[in-house]
């Protein structure tokens, strides 16, 4: 064990925070701390030209191994990124989806045609990505899409027929990976593929969804007859799952670890309001501030626990199962406990029509945390069933 | 001792909880966001017509004379169809005000309230912002030792948004030269009985409010299948809802017991209110945390009804007193040498 950084480290440390001292200025200066969870709607085109310099200071990718452009950055390092991009305040990252879900992907499970084709882009920040997954009749069950590829015998190429819903950033981005049943008479997880749809066709409409927020972030996406060409199907017709699945893996890996960094922030900002305003005199918010940070470090230390065991892959050991239900419960408190310190002040918006204030979005975004990804009712079947081998619901 | 209301208490909220659950729908709240006052006058004079705007008016000045007990049931089914016309605010908190003046301001006031011709409402400076001050044909104002009755003219009103858009809020600068209508200790115990009658309210509120959460869940998850059955079927989901329900039901009898304590003057009112205030918003926070979660991303959605209620929770818990408020009243009287605790303590 060794809970220290090296000196090296150290110096990347230094390196980074440079770059975004120098960079994160003018024009992009406007960004800072914004464009976080709840927070997607703002600056979509400065973001997205944030990750353009970010590419340009070779600070996209970096934990993708050397030979697809990345840094081969070790975990050190992806933390001590995260740490300081996060210290800057630096914006809400448009590529994630990109960098952290399909890179990953391709580089586990897809061909060099298909690394070849996609990587560059979300490299050098210039293609966006989203995850057709859930569909109206597969949220928690989501074996059971029902949107069909079949594939044209004349001109090889796959069409895609149906509806996905609540797909993130879709009317933001240029691509979507989405799992369609390519042996239309299978059901649950057998006969899906991955598909790599480009969304910029006639057969794709793509209308967005009002939230909670007032804001829109997810969309409904309707394929009608979408044509996706052969080389564009990750492994073979039938492996939709595995495949779909092994991506759910990277979602847990280091992608947290910038997570735990925009959790940092808000609770500082919350700790900052509570001496401002006085709630830290009230005896039982202080010992919820202190829950909070406590509940913290235990999740940072987790995850740094697990990435340390975990392959270079960023695949995960059987703790990543209890990963999603823990940051999602301790960030659903921690945006109550936001409202509670502001007090009477946690229901005046910061502008009318409805300008939610970054903590309030914060607390309406939390309502979501325990959600999308899995629900926590979802997350506890699969701990019981899977971690502890405990006797499988009957479902169905 | 008899802890429950009488038959016609409940006949009378039921009358009055079917007319509001016909007339109040999502549809017409979601219409009032658009407009710029927000408020319904055609609902207004439809409750004036039933006789609800005047129910706690005395009956020598042309109401019903109802107390806050009779009155309490009501302010649930306000809370159960989210209302959002100022119906709580005027006849739990405006009129006893009024009432509490006396004199001329009274009598001037309280016929008008009772025959619908008038909207009276009362705010709290410490509560920082007023509801409806920009449709209140009279504002009552407790600001410092001073309390106002105020005329459209006599003050300026910033409108400020919430995150409940059926509440209009404002914050009020008094126009220079205009004179309180009490100051000194006669002011003060003004202002605190507004307090505990505006926190009683919204204690009421958000017991229907919790109330509305649970049936529309119930609704929902009997509905959705994944599976290939009914997600209400899964013991996670139904335990969330069996939480909620619990912890409802527990926080009924404070907020009665907190009633009754204002309709007999009880020196304890202060801190059976913080008690009821606490524990219906605990409620009403838990239905709306499980409501979200047992719709799945539907219930993340502004087209989804649900958000409408959960955010009047939201904006209910913060206001006529935070829980640090209350739980500090609470507290300072637990850890006061005279305190009635013990075995006997129990109507204390
Ligand atoms: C903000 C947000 C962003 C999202 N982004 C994306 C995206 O980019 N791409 C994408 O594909 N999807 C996305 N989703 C969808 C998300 O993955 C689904 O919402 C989630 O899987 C749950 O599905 P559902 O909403 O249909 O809820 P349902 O599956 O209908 O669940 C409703 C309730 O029933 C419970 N339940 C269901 N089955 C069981 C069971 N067997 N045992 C116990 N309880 C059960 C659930 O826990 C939940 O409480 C997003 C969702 C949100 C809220």
């Amino acid at each position: 064990m060794k809970l220290s950084f090296s000196a090296q480290d150290e110096t990347f440390r230094e390196e980074v925070a440079t770059w975004m001292g120098e960079n994160l200025t003018g024009e992009f200066a406007q960004m800072r701390y914004r464009g976080g969870p709840g927070d997607e709607h703002v600056f979509v085109e400065e973001r997205k030209a944030w990750e353009r310099k970010l590419h340009g200071g070779g600070w996209t990718c970096i934990g993708w191994p050397e030979a697809y452009g990345g840094r081969g950055a070790t975990i050190e390092q992806q933390v001590i990124f995260n740490e300081e991009y996060a210290r800057a305040g630096g914006p809400g990252r448009m590529g994630h989806i990109g960098e952290t879900l399909t890179g990953p992907t391709l580089i586990a499970y897809g061909t060099d045609e298909q690394r070849e084709r996609y990587l560059p882009g979300i490299l050098r920040g210039e293609d966006f990505w989203c995850q057709g997954y859930s569909e109206p009749s597969a949220g928690s069950d989501l074996a059971n899409v029902k949107t069909r590829a079949i594939k044209d015998k004349d001109s090889g190429q796959w069409k895609i027929s149906g509806q996905k819903v609540w797909t993130s950033l879709a009317h933001e981005s240029e691509y979507c990976f989405v799992i369609a049943r390519t042996d239309s008479e299978s059901v649950g997880n057998k006969g899906l593929g991955f598909f790599l749809v480009t969304l910029d066709q006639p057969g794709v409409d793509i209308r967005p969804i009002q939230q909670m927020t007032g804001t829109s972030e997810f969309n409904e996406v309707f394929f009608d007859e979408a044509v996706c060409a052969d080389s564009d199907l990750v492994g073979a017709p039938g492996d939709g799952w595995k495949v779909a699945m092994g991506l759910l893996g990277f979602e847990r890996g280091v992608s947290t670890l910038g997570q735990q960094m925009l959790f940092q922030n808000e609770l500082d900002e919350i700790v900052r309001l509570a001496k401002v305003n006085g709630a830290s005199q009230d005896p039982a918010l202080r010992q919820r501030i202190a829950d909070a940070h406590i509940g913290l470090r235990i999740m940072r230390y987790n995850s740094m626990r697990m990435l340390s065991g975990g392959g270079d892959d960023g695949s995960l050991q059987k703790e990543a199962m209890i990963y999603k239900l823990y940051w999602s419960s301790w960030h659903r408190n921690l945006g109550k406990l936001a409202m509670d310190v502001m007090g009477p002040e946690s229901e005046v918006l910061d502008a009318a029509p409805y300008e939610l204030s970054r903590l309030q979005a914060m607390y309406l975004f939390t309502r979501a945390d325990t959600i999308y990804g899995g629900t926590n009712q979802i997350q506890r079947n699969i701990i019981a069933e899977r971690a502890l081998g405990m006797p499988r619901e009957p479902r169905g | 001792m008899d802890f429950t209301f009488s038959e016609d208490q409940y006949l009378f909220r039921d009358s009055v909880g079917e007319f509001l659950r016909n007339e109040v729908t999502p549809e017409r709240i979601r219409a009032g966001w658009e407009s710029p006052t927000g408020r319904d006058d055609a609902l207004w004079q439809a409750l004036t017509e039933l006789g609800v705007t005047g129910l706690t008016v005395p009956e020598s000045h042309g109401g019903l004379g109802m107390s806050a007990v009779d009155f309490v049931l009501l302010a649930q089914e306000c809370g159960y169809v989210a209302l959002p016309e100022p119906l709580v605010n005027t006849a739990l908190v405006a009129v006893p005000v009024l009432q509490a003046v006396g004199g001329e301001l009274a009598a001037t006031w309280l016929p008008k309230v009772a025959d619908g011709s008038a909207r009276v409402v009362c705010g709290l400076a410490n509560n920082q912002l007023a509801e409806d001050a920009h449709v209140a044909d009279l504002l009552l104002w407790c600001e410092g030792d001073a309390l106002f009755a105020l005329h459209p003219g006599q003050f300026t009103a910033r409108a400020n948004a919430s995150v409940d858009p059926s509440r209009r809020l404002y914050a009020i600068a008094i126009e220079p030269g205009v004179e309180p209508v009490l100051t000194g200790a006669a002011a003060n115990a003004v202002g605190g009985l507004a307090m505990r009658r505006g926190a009683l309210g919204a204690a009421a509120q958000c017991l229907g409010l919790a109330q509305r959460m649970i049936d529309m869940s119930v609704a929902y998850t009997s509905d959705r299948q994944q599976f290939g059955k009914p997600i209400g079927s899964f013991q996670a989901v139904k335990h969330h809802m069996a939480n909620v329900a619990v912890r409802l039901e527990y926080a009924k009898p404070a907020v009665a017991r907190a009633a009754y304590s204002l309709f007999t003057d009880d020196p304890g009112a202060q801190r059976h209110v913080a008690h009821a205030k606490l524990a219906a918003c605990d409620a009403a926070n838990l239905a709306a945390k499980h409501s979200i979660q047992v719709h799945g991303a539907m219930g993340y959605t502004w087209e989804v009804d649900l958000h409408i209620f959960m955010k009047k929770a939201w904006a209910l818990a913060g206001t006529w007193g935070d829980s640090g408020f209350h739980k500090a009243c609470v507290m300072d009287y637990l850890m006061y040498d005279d305190a009635r605790l013990g075995a006997t303590g129990t109507f204390s």
